[in-house]
C-alpha cells in the first residue's frame, strides 16, 4: 500500500530529491512557555537526524551550527511540557522561535493541545496556520470546508453549515470555546452564530467519538479555541482588515489583551469584528439582496493562581443576512417557473448593500465562565456554567406588517463538573457530570416549531492508556433527555411530554510504527434524541416551496461508527493522511416527499414528512502532500461518499458528491517579506450521481465543475510592527457553476470570481 | 480557596439569569397575519352578489373549507371588488386596504379558463400601473369554466403589463365559474 501510493505520487508529482550541498547553516532560536509566554530555560532541542543536542538557556534560546541544506526533525521537549517534532527545512540561516504548550499550567482541555508525540485514537483533523490565515474573513462553515471530508450545506452565499462526512444540523456539534452552541442549528438555512475571529485553532473530531461533549453528535464534532489568555505581563494588539471584491465585502477585526503588571493574577482580552458585504455577482448577473451585515464583541477576564484559575467569558454575535430575493417564491407554479428560467426571475440585476426583505436577524449572546482547581499529584476539577440566548427573526416579505414573521427565542443554561487525573500519565481517568436546560419560545405570525422545554442530565467517563506504541481508550456516557413541548391550537393549550436515555460509547486504539506510521481503529455507539423540528414541525419552507410536517412518534437514531486512520509522516518528503469510515444509524430521521401535495389558498406545495429509515453512511477522505524541492511543495486531498438508504435499498438525497483537489505551493525566499508563497489549485467536485431513483427532486444534480483558486502569502515589518498579507482568488477563471449541497440552485448560480484581500497587523 | 467558591457563586448567578419569555405560555399557531378568506363581491345587472373562499386553519391542516362558485348571467356587464381578509381566533380582519397601501408591490390577475369573460382592472397604483382590487367584467355566452385567482406579491420589479407569473404568489386558487342564460 504505501510502496504503491508511493510509486503513484513519484508519477504523478515527478521525483524530486533534496540536494545536500553547503554545510555552514545556523538553526537558532528561543523556546517559551504557551500558556505564560516566558521563555524556558533547560529545553532539550535535538536534531533527530544527526544526533546534535542543545539545551536552552536562561533566556530561552539555542543554537545548531554548521548544519548543511536539507529537511530535519526537530525535538523539542522539556520536563513541564509536552515534546513537540518540528520539521525544518535548511536552505538558509534559520531562526525558529518555538511555543511549548505547557502541561500543568494550561487553561485549556486536554483535547487541545498541540503534540504529534500524543496518539489521539479520535479521527481528527485540525486546519493549519496556513488555511487559517487564507480563510480568515471566510465564516466557520466556508472556513471548515478545506479540511477533506468537510463540505458545506449553503444556503446562497452567505449562510454555511459544516457537513461532516454527509451529516449535518443536529448531528454536528461544535464547541465553542469549551460550550457546546446551542442555535436554532436544526434549520438547514440557520448557519453557526458564532465569530471565528475569536478563535485561533479549529479542530473536526470525525464521527461519534467526541463523548465527553454529548451523545447526539453521530457526524462528528468541530471545536473552536482561542489561545490561552496572556501571561507575559504585556500588552498585545491586532489589527485584521479584509476587502472581497466579488460582493464588496470589508471586514474589520481588532484584538487586544494584556496581562496586568501590577496584578499580575489578572489577565484579559477583547475582540470586536464587523463585516459588511453587498449584493453577490455570478459570472453573468447580481443577486438582489444577498448582502449581509454582522457585528460581534466579545470580552474575557481571566484570574489565575499556582492551584487556582477562572475565567469569565463574554460574547455577542449579530448578523443579518438578505436572502436571495429570486429564491423566495410563492408556491410549486412559481418554483416551476423559475426552475425553468435561465436567469432569475425575480431579480434586480443591481449592486447594492441594502438588505430588504426577505432577511433573517440573528442575535447569539454567551456567557460562561470555567474555574480549574489543580489538586495533588496533579489532577484537575473543572467547573463550567454557560448561559446562551439565541434570537432569531425571519423576515419573509412585507405583508402587513413590519414584524418578523418567525420569532424564536432559545435559552439554553449549562452546567459541567468535570475531574481528570494529570494528563502526562500513561493510565490516564476522566470523569464528568453535567446538565443543560433549554427554553423555546416562539412568536411572529407563523408557527414552525412548539415552545419546548428540554432537560438533559449526563455523566462520562474516559479512559486512556499507553503501552509501548500502543495507546488504547474507551469512554461510556449516560445521557437522559426530557423534552416537554407546549402548544396552542385556535386557544386549545395542550402539552406533550417525551423521554429517552441511553448509554452511548466509544473505544479506539491506535498502534505507532517507526516514527513514520500510525494506524488508529475507532468504533463509537451514539444515539440521537429526534428534535422537537422532526417531531412537531408544521410549516411553510419559502425558500424551497416545500411544506413539512414532523411525527410525534419518531423515536431515537442509533449510530454506530467505525473508522479507521492512517497516518504517514516520513518527516521530510512525504505526509499521507487517510481515513475509512462507515456509519450505520438505525432509525436515521429523513425527510422524504410525500403525497397528496398540501393545498392551501396561496397555492400547492410538494409535502415533506419526517420518517426514520436505516442508513449507512461509507467512505474514504484523504490527504497526501510531497516536498517537491527547497522551493516547491505539491499536495493532493479528496474525499469520497456513499450514503444508502438501507431501509428502502437506494441512496439518500442531498448529501455531498465526491470532491478532489490538487495544489501546488510555490516558497519565494526573501529577506524583507519572509514565509511568501504563490499557491494555485484546482477543485473539481463531481456530479452527484448517487440520488435516489425515482428522484422526487424538482431539479436533476447539477452537472460536476472544476475551479481554479489561487492564494498568495508574506510577512514582513510594518514600522516595526510585525504584519501579513494575504491575497485569495476564488474562482479565477470566473467559471459558472452550481452545487448541488447549496439550496438556492434552483434559482441562481454560484458566486463567480471573488478576489480577498487581507492584511493583518500585530502590535 | 472559600473566597474562589464565592466568587464563582457570583458568577453562576449572574451567568444563570432567565429569560422573560416563557414556553410554557405559547402562541396561537394559527397565522395571524396570512390571507385565509377572500371574498368577490359582484354588482351588476340589477343584483349584488359576493362569493366566498375560506381556509379557515390556514396553510396545512385541512383544505380549504369552502369555495363557492361564482355565478354570473351572460351577456352582462359587472364590476367586481375583491377582498382580502385573516381570520383567526373567531374575528376577521380586513388586509385589503393593506395591500392597496403596498399597490406599487402587488397586482391580482383574473385567468378565466372555459368560459368567455373579459375582464379588465379599473384601479391603478401610485405608479399608475394596473392593481386588479377593482375590476369590470363583461360576460360571454352560458356555459361552466373555472377562474384563476392571483394576488403576485412583486416589490421591486413591478411593470405596467406584467405577466402573470411575475413575482411571488400570495394567493393562487381556482374557482368554478357558471355562466346562466
Amino acid at each position: 500500500m504505501r510502496q504503491s501510493i508511493q510509486v503513484i505520487l513519484c508519477l504523478a508529482l515527478f521525483c524530486s530529491g533534496i540536494r545536500a550541498q553547503d554545510c555552514a547553516y545556523t538553526l537558532t532560536g528561543s523556546i517559551s512557555d504557551a500558556d505564560t509566554r516566558s521563555p524556558l530555560d533547560r529545553a532539550v532541542i535535538r536534531i533527530r537526524e544527526t544526533g546534535a543536542v542543545s539545551l536552552s538557556d536562561e533566556e530561552g534560546h539555542y543554537h545548531f551550527y554548521g548544519l548543511c541544506r536539507g529537511i530535519y526533525n526537530v525535538v523539542i521537549s522539556h520536563v513541564n511540557c509536552d515534546s513537540v517534532v518540528l520539521r525544518v527545512r535548511i536552505t538558509d540561516n534559520l531562526v525558529r522561535n518555538v511555543v511549548l504548550p505547557h502541561r500543568v499550567n494550561q487553561l485549556q482541555e486536554v483535547l487541545v493541545r498541540t503534540t504529534r508525540e500524543q496518539h489521539p485514537v479520535t479521527v481528527r483533523e485540525e486546519l493549519d496556520r496556513r488555511e487559517i490565515a487564507e480563510a480568515r474573513v471566510q465564516r466557520l462553515g466556508e472556513m471548515l470546508s478545506r479540511i477533506s471530508g468537510v463540505t458545506v450545506l449553503q444556503t446562497g452565499n452567505s449562510v454555511f453549515k459544516p457537513v461532516i462526512h454527509g451529516l449535518h444540523s443536529q448531528r454536528v456539534l461544535i464547541l465553542n470555546n469549551g460550550v457546546r452552541q446551542e442555535g436554532q442549528q436544526w434549520g438547514a438555512e440557520h448557519a453557526p452564530e458564532m465569530d471565528p475571529f475569536i478563535s485561533d485553532r479549529f479542530i473536526v473530531l470525525k464521527g461519534a467519538g467526541a463523548l465527553k461533549y454529548g451523545s447526539d453528535a453521530i457526524g462528528g464534532a468541530i471545536l473552536a479555541e482561542p489561545k490561552a489568555l496572556p501571561s507575559d505581563q504585556r500588552f498585545h494588539a491586532n489589527l485584521h482588515t479584509g476587502f472581497s471584491t466579488n460582493n464588496r465585502q470589508y471586514v474589520v477585526h481588532a484584538m487586544a489583551e494584556q496581562h496586568l503588571v501590577h496584578a499580575p493574577a489578572w489577565s484579559w482580552r477583547a475582540h470586536v469584528t464587523h463585516r459588511r458585504s453587498g449584493n453577490v455577482r455570478t459570472p453573468d448577473y447580481w443577486q438582489h439582496n444577498t448582502g449581509a451585515g454582522e457585528l460581534n464583541f466579545s470580552a474575557a477576564v481571566g484570574y489565575r493562581k499556582p492551584t487556582f484559575r477562572s475565567d469569565i467569558f463574554f460574547s455577542a454575535f449579530q448578523t443579518r443576512i438578505g436572502i436571495f430575493s429570486g429564491s423566495h417564491i410563492g408556491n410549486l407554479t412559481d418554483l416551476q417557473q423559475t426552475i425553468l428560467s435561465p436567469r432569475p426571475l425575480l431579480n434586480i440585476d443591481a449592486f447594492t448593500y441594502d438588505i430588504d426583505r426577505p432577511y433573517q436577524q440573528v442575535g447569539h449572546y454567551l456567557i460562561r465562565s470555567r474555574s480549574v482547581w489543580t489538586l495533588p499529584e496533579g489532577s484537575r476539577l473543572n467547573l463550567q456554567v454557560a448561559q446562551q440566548f439565541n434570537l432569531r427573526q425571519e423576515y419573509d416579505r412585507a405583508m402587513i406588517t413590519d414584524r418578523p414573521e418567525l420569532d424564536l427565542s432559545l435559552n439554553t443554561t449549562t452546567a459541567d463538573l468535570g475531574w481528570e487525573q494529570d494528563p502526562g500519565r500513561p493510565r490516564h481517568v476522566q470523569a464528568g457530570i453535567g446538565m443543560m436546560r433549554q427554553e423555546n419560545a416562539w412568536s411572529g405570525s407563523r408557527f414552525f416549531i412548539p415552545n419546548y422545554v428540554l432537560l438533559n442530565p449526563y455523566a462520562y467517563t474516559i479512559g486512556r492508556s499507553v503501552k509501548g506504541p500502543w495507546t488504547a481508550e474507551a469512554g461510556f456516557r449516560f445521557d437522559h433527555r426530557n423534552l416537554t413541548s407546549y402548544r396552542n391550537r385556535s386557544g386549545a393549550l395542550s402539552s406533550q411530554a417525551l423521554t429517552f436515555s441511553n448509554i452511548s460509547g466509544s473505544g479506539g486504539i491506535t498502534r505507532k510504527m517507526g516514527s513514520d506510521l500510525k494506524l488508529s481503529g475507532n468504533a463509537a455507539w451514539a444515539w440521537r434524541a429526534p428534535h422537537v423540528n422532526e417531531l412537531y414541525v408544521n410549516g411553510l419552507h419559502h425558500g424551497t416551496a416545500t411544506f413539512e410536517i414532523g411525527d410525534s412518534l419518531l423515536k431515537q437514531e442509533r449510530a454506530l461508527n467505525l473508522s479507521v486512520q492512517l497516518a504517514w509522516d516520513d518527516d521530510s518528503l512525504w505526509d499521507a493522511d487517510l481515513t475509512l469510515y462507515s456509519n450505520l444509524i438505525r432509525d436515521f430521521i429523513n425527510l422524504v416527499p410525500v403525497t397528496p401535495a398540501t393545498l392551501t389558498l396561496r397555492g400547492a406545495y410538494p409535502t415533506f414528512r419526517f420518517k426514520q429509515t436505516d442508513a449507512r453512511l461509507s467512505g474514504a477522505d484523504y490527504r497526501l502532500s510531497r516536498v517537491l524541492s527547497e522551493r516547491w511543495t505539491a499536495m493532493v486531498k479528496g474525499s469520497f461518499l456513499f450514503a444508502r438508504d438501507v431501509g428502502r435499498n437506494d441512496w439518500l438525497s442531498q448529501m455531498p458528491p465526491h470532491r478532489v483537489e490538487a495544489q501546488i505551493t510555490w516558497k519565494i525566499p526573501g529577506e524583507r517579506f519572509r514565509d511568501t508563497y504563490l499557491s494555485p489549485s484546482v477543485q473539481h467536485v463531481f456530479r452527484q450521481r448517487l440520488v435516489p431513483d425515482p428522484n422526487n427532486d424538482y431539479l436533476a444534480p447539477p452537472p460536476a465543475y472544476t475551479l481554479v483558486h489561487l492564494n498568495f502569502g508574506t510577512t514582513f515589518k510594518f514600522s516595526g510592527m510585525e504584519s501579513s498579507l494575504n491575497i485569495g482568488v476564488h474562482n479565477l477563471l470566473n467559471t459558472r457553476y452550481r452545487d448541488y449541497m447549496n439550496r438556492f440552485r434552483y434559482f441562481t448560480d454560484e458566486m463567480g470570481r471573488n478576489i480577498t484581500l487581507q492584511w493583518r497587523v500585530g502590535l | 480557596m472559600k473566597r474562589h467558591i464565592i466568587v464563582l457563586c457570583v458568577l453562576s448567578l449572574v451567568a444563570g439569569f432567565v429569560s422573560c419569555k416563557k414556553a410554557s405560555d405559547p402562541n396561537d399557531e394559527n397565522e395571524h397575519e396570512a390571507i385565509n378568506k377572500i371574498t368577490l363581491s359582484f354588482s351588476g345587472a340589477g343584483t349584488t352578489a359576493t362569493f366566498t373562499i375560506e381556509d379557515p386553519d390556514g396553510d396545512g391542516g385541512n383544505p380549504p373549507t369552502r369555495i363557492d362558485t361564482i355565478r354570473l348571467k351572460a351577456g352582462q356587464t359587472y364590476t367586481s371588488a375583491i377582498g382580502f381578509k385573516n381570520l383567526s381566533g373567531g374575528t376577521e380582519r380586513d388586509l385589503t386596504a393593506g395591500i392597496a397601501a403596498q399597490g406599487k408591490a402587488h397586482e391580482v390577475f383574473y385567468l378565466p379558463t372555459g368560459v368567455t369573460l373579459t375582464i379588465s382592472k379599473t384601479d391603478k397604483d401610485a405608479n399608475g400601473y394596473p392593481l386588479g382590487l377593482n375590476a369590470s367584467w363583461v360576460v360571454g355566452t352560458a356555459g361552466t369554466g373555472s377562474l384563476t385567482l392571483k394576488l403576485m406579491h412583486k416589490s421591486g420589479i413591478k411593470g405596467p403589463n406584467d405577466a402573470p407569473t411575475l413575482g411571488h404568489s400570495d394567493v393562487q386558487i381556482m374557482v368554478p365559474v357558471r355562466i346562466t342564460n
